[in-house]
């Protein structure tokens, strides 16, 4: 645990509480506070990482945990773009309860927090359950059939897996007697046998594994992607998922590599799901209607990069994993919050019944342009830079094959995406699309941000660069 | 001493497919449910039997009682989504939930 | 010694028996007895702390949650008709299993008890708790805060609606 970074656990914890009460009968005020706890948090983490003294020293007198500081940033990144989002997406008709949604949506930073800044795997375990159980109502929050059943096929699935991640935890009090990354550390150093260790640590991956949607336990994803109220299933495909699974699979792995040939095995399980998630994301993202659906096999095979760089285990490929999970949290949100766009304006997220989107929503357009070149990885944006690292570290970690075969379904990505433009922004325009209007600009300003953010993660991709090396792999990675 | 430590993990193995058993064959919400909480009994025997052999007695008590309130949550997050289900389709079969496909 | 197995014996029943009954009040209620089981043990563990917690949250509380969520569905109870044949199996199969846990799970687990690593540093529950694993508490509180939010949002109390 980092006690200098428990701020930014306890104060969205604070407002979550303060919330039914201050706005209690006036419920627009809810979303006020909201936006301005998580401005506040983002505008002083930007502060400690973008400090230009930082900058100058390239991150090497960095107090804090590099990696837990990067990943509050994405998260308070996120948690904004959705957060001044939905209070101009939720109308006055709408079904949504304010108060709780908003409540709900800052317990979850706050649980993520302690997440990326816990060094226990006990601990990570509750905050896990924590942001499990507010995804749950998030999800339904708009009332409707279709998030209900999402909701519950993700109980259904993540509760199972919180089992065999607590029989890990027995078994790791059995043989380590802790739970603890640091003393873990230790325990490996002393040379003393590990066998069970690495058992525990296994069947704790898979726990996760589950957890974060790689194949063949991807059933859930889809539907809760597809079923959950619109901004929400920005907020669970850009952060909640991506932290309360592949964050900790990459944190696991950062052990396992210190076990060098005895988690042989586990490593190599991990890279052959990483690589079955790229390559099934993305053929069943080629055959599906249905916008936020399409994204949601999308995420799937994004992640299966990230699983697959983790998998890998060299400090490189890591680096490339943690640099892949944060451009996901960013084009995924763009493209999540467009297809909510498009939601509200067009009544429907059905790409067959939309087309010629372009010349009534250009803005949305042309952001989704951006982040789906990013998600390809076509350069200079950032997604380019990061699925660069990972195929240059399989190949240097002479995992040759894999490395082709992510490059070749780099490429299937751009196909998907570019049919997906074709079908939805640019053709003819439907029935459908003749009406629309594009949103708000209040509306455009997350989804702009984003883009921008995009842009400049590749531009000044040196800098980031420097960041990753000497505040991650310096001090996490080791 | 006879080998309690494997004998307790003997049950434990059977408590938990007991409970496995229930979430694989029956379409009622409910009893998923209650096979869920099963299984999360056994993983609470886990951890205070691995805790007792290895002397870690007081450990395991205070993981025991933080999962325990983890536990009346999820239950209660459950049910309620069970309840609202059922409010909105008057149905708590796990078959009727087919309206996402693809 | 032999008073620990029978305790294990009972509570393993009380799970079959749980997931066999055909009437979903008795299932809830052999939950119940699966948690006082539970609880049994740990008290026969020497942790009464996590003992009690167990009686009066797990056989508790959460047998008044299911009990009220089962009065709450009482009429599409019968309506579903579950496969009774394989619940009806399930004896059969539990046997295979203990069949083969027998022959596969305790040798197995033998060999996991060659790599316990004894600890015991701390031996009050307090100081535990406070001391190592502050962070938990933490945890708790915020787990409580979302249960609570959950409930709020998903049975708001409406008051133009309906």
């Amino acid at each position: 645990m980092t006690t200098g970074l428990l701020a930014y656990l306890l104060i969205p914890l604070f407002t979550a509480v303060l919330i039914p009460f201050a706005a209690r009968t006036r419920h627009r005020l809810a979303g006020v506070l909201a936006n301005v706890t998580l401005l506040a948090g983002l505008i002083n983490v930007s502060l400690t990482l973008f400090n230009p003294a930082n900058l100058a020293s390239a991150f090497s007198g960095l107090a804090e945990n590099g990696f837990a500081l990067l990943m509050i940033f994405v998260i308070y990144l996120v948690a904004l773009c959705v957060t001044f989002f939905s209070s101009y997406f939720i109308g006055n008709d709408s079904t949504v309860n304010r108060v709780p949604y908003y409540s709900l949506i800052l317990t979850s930073v706050s649980a993520m927090c302690g997440i990326v800044t816990t060094g226990d795997f006990f601990t990570l375990y509750i905050f896990v359950e924590v942001l499990a159980v507010t995804s749950f109502a998030l999800i339904t929050s708009d009332d409707g059939a279709k998030g209900l059943e999402g909701a519950i096929k993700y109980f259904l699935l993540t509760f199972p897996a919180s089992l065999f991640i607590i029989f890990g935890i027995a078994f790791l009090m059995l043989t380590a007697g802790t739970f603890s990354f640091e003393s873990l550390k230790v325990i490996i150093a002393s040379g003393l046998p590990v066998g069970g260790v690495v058992f525990a640590v296994s069947l704790i991956l898979l726990g996760f594994l589950i957890k974060s949607g790689v194949v063949p336990f991807h059933t859930w994803t889809p539907d809760a992607y597809e079923g959950a109220y619109a901004p929400v299933s920005a907020y669970l495909a850009g952060i909640v998922t991506k932290v309360s699974g592949v964050y900790a699979v990459i944190r696991i792995s950062m052990i396992l590599r210190l076990f060098e040939i005895k988690a042989y095995h586990t490593a190599e399980v991990l890279m052959f799901l990483g690589m079955l998630s790229i390559v099934v994301g993305a053929l069943a993202a080629l055959r599906q209607n249905e916008f936020k659906r399409m994204l949601a096999f999308s995420s799937i095979s994004q992640v299966g990069y990230i699983i697959l760089a983790a998998g890998m285990g060299t400090p490189l490929a890591l680096l490339g994993a943690v640099f892949h999970l944060v451009n996901h949290a960013t084009f995924k949100t763009v493209l999540f919050l467009n297809s909510a766009s498009l939601e509200k304006s067009a009544g429907t997220s059905d790409m067959n019944k939309l087309g010629g989107m372009e010349h009534s929503m250009p803005w949305t357009s042309w952001t989704s342009i951006v982040a789906l070149l990013s998600t390809a990885g076509v350069p200079p944006l950032s997604g380019f830079w990061s699925k660069l690292i990972i195929i240059i570290a399989l190949w240097d970690g002479g995992a040759k094959i894999y490395a082709v075969t992510a490059l070749l379904f780099s490429v299937v990505t751009l196909a998907y995406f570019m049919v997906m433009q074709r079908k939805v922004f640019f053709g003819k325009p439907t029935e459908a699309s003749r009406n629309a209007r594009e949103v708000r600009p209040a509306m455009l300003v997350p989804v702009v941000g984003m883009c921008l953010l995009i842009a400049a993660l590749g531009a000044f991709f040196p800098y980031i660069y420097a960041y990753l090396v000497e505040a991650i792999a310096a001090r996490t990675i080791l | 001493m006879t080998n309690s430590f494997a004998l307790d993990w003997y049950f434990i193995t059977l408590i938990f497919t007991a409970g496995l058993y229930c979430m694989l064959v029956s379409r009622n919400l409910l009893r998923q449910l209650i096979g869920l909480e099963i299984m999360s009994k056994s993983a609470l025997l886990g951890v205070i039997s691995a805790g007792a052999l290895t002397g870690n007695l007081a450990l395991a008590q205070a993981l025991i009682i933080t999962m325990i309130v983890i536990e009346v949550v999820i239950v209660a997050a459950g049910l309620s989504l069970l309840v609202k289900n059922y409010r909105l389709t008057n149905s708590i079969d796990i078959w009727s939930l087919d309206k996402l496909r693809g | 010694m032999t008073y620990h197995t029978l305790l294990f014996i009972l509570t393993a029943a009380a799970a079959v028996a749980a997931v066999m009954m055909k009437d979903l009040l008795m299932s809830a209620l052999m939950l119940a007895l699966v948690s006082v089981g539970a609880s049994l043990i740990l008290f026969d563990f020497q942790a009464p702390w996590a003992a009690v917690f167990e009686l009066s949250v797990c056989a508790g509380l959460i047998t008044v949650l299911f009990v009220s969520a089962v009065s709450l569905i009482r009429r599409e109870e019968n309506k579903l008709e579950d496969n009774r044949m394989r619940f009806y199996a399930m004896p059969l199969v539990m046997g295979l299993a203990a069949i083969a846990a027998w022959f596969y799970a305790v040798p197995f687990f033998e060999s996991l008890e060659n790599w316990a690593r004894f600890g015991g540093r701390v031996n009050s529950l307090g100081a535990v708790l406070w001391d190592i694993r502050r962070f938990d508490l933490l945890g708790q509180i915020s787990i409580l805060a979302a249960g609570v939010f959950v409930i709020n949002s998903i049975f708001p109390r409406r008051k133009k609606q309906k």
